[in-house]
């Protein structure tokens, strides 16, 4: 890893930490309230690729674990990942790792737009929803033994607030490969 | 900006060192999910409850640190006692909350320094076998450290531009100017660091 990629993964990391501090957003017709930091993973994939995006992750998840109050609302801590919801942090780590792994394989220079945009989507989508609640929800079932079929019927809740995100996840990405791409570039 | 959670104090958890606290955090976490009976689940909860409310921390910051974490448990125990039954609810209730206060009390007397320094001494014979540089995670925290004030001027700047010209502040327009103006001073920085040679290369790198 060069000394550059090394601080793209930092500076990725800080500004994770930093869409934690930013207030969240309630859309009309969304029960939860949109945070930006959870669109971290999505972004992270798409934007600097399935390596640096999961070491990225590595490091939020262990400022999370030695006790900075990196996520939004300020909470932080050992007990947070030991929770019912622990699954969801750690998982972060590979769903990021998923969705630049197929960003960086269906998104290229010089492609339309739209299939630009299919691309981000597909990814976010599949890494950044499928992949997380694939770890997260089992998780929640073995810790608390509350049913499978009864966590994933209560995560339905938050599927299209996690569309919304992908969308925005996906133009946001387009966005900074069109101004400073990093994609291309794999490490 | 970014404080630790940890407080001060003299307490035997945090004279501990870090990785005898992480070793029974985990043997405890793994054995308390081979127990089921509440006669040792009950009292293993109100052992690490002890624990958490004497490291030192003040009552409503360690009651305020466990609501959110509290508040899902709850709902979800609510939905297993419902679907399965009351005593199963009870039992995972006892257990996680055992883990999670006993998580609480760790990250409440260790400082975030020496949770690095401990990391680093365990990525040490990954180090050897040349897969991570131990070194790189005490470089990569300190740039996060370093780096998340400036990007969070950076989003204000961008928010303030965003009012003088009369427009709504959203996820989207933030975004993508945030991560550019954040991402453009990596190679400055890379430079920068490699210039004061922080990172020397390995005697034998592949």
């Amino acid at each position: 890893m060069t000394t550059r990629d090394l601080v793209l993964v930092a500076l990725f990391t800080a500004i994770i930490v930093v869409l934690g501090l930013i207030p969240p957003v309630t859309l009309g017709f969304i029960p939860v309230p949109i945070t930006a930091q959870s669109m971290g993973v999505m972004l992270a994939g798409c934007i600097i690729g399935a390596r640096r995006g999961a070491l990225a992750y590595v490091l939020f998840v262990l400022l999370v674990a030695i006790g900075l109050p990196v996520l939004s609302g300020g909470r932080g801590g050992l007990a947070i990942i030991q929770g019912a919801t622990g699954g969801f942090i750690l998982g972060w780590i590979p769903a990021t790792f998923v969705t630049g792994l197929i960003a960086e394989r269906l998104v290229k220079d010089g492609q339309s737009e739209a299939r630009q945009f299919a691309g981000f989507f597909i990814a976010s989508v599949v890494g950044g929803i499928a992949v997380l609640y694939a770890i997260g929800m089992p998780w929640v079932s073995a810790v608390t033994g509350t049913p499978l079929t009864a966590v994933a019927t209560g995560s339905l809740a938050f599927i299209p607030g996690d569309l919304v995100k992908s969308v925005i996840a996906t133009l946001a990405a387009r966005a900074v490969l069109a101004g400073y791409p990093l994609l291309p570039q794999r490490a | 900006m970014l404080n630790g959670l940890n407080v001060e104090g003299t307490t035997p958890l945090h004279r501990m060192s870090v990785r005898m606290k992480l070793a029974i955090l985990l043997v405890c976490g793994l054995a308390l999910y081979t127990v089921s009976s509440l006669f040792i689940l009950i009292p293993a909860f109100a052992i690490a409850a002890l624990v958490y409310f004497t490291t030192g921390l003040a009552f409503r910051e360690a009651v305020s640190r466990l609501k959110p974490i509290l508040f899902t448990i709850l709902i979800l125990l609510i939905a297993t006692a419902y679907f399965t039954s009351l005593r199963e609810a009870a039992e995972s209730f006892f257990r996680l909350m055992a883990i999670v206060l006993f998580a609480g009390a760790v990250t409440a007397t260790t400082a975030t320094g020496d949770f690095i320094d401990e990391i680093t001494r365990l990525l040490q014979p990954l180090d050897r076998l040349g897969l991570v540089r131990a070194a790189d995670v005490g470089l990569a925290f300190g740039l996060v450290l370093r780096f998340v004030p400036d990007i969070f001027n950076h989003y204000q700047s961008i928010r303030e531009a965003h009012r003088a010209r009369g427009l709504k502040v959203r996820p989207l327009t933030i975004l993508s100017p945030l991560i550019i103006l954040t991402l453009k001073d990596a190679d400055t920085i890379a430079m920068a660091i490699d210039a004061r040679g922080f990172r020397r290369p390995r005697e034998k790198h592949h």
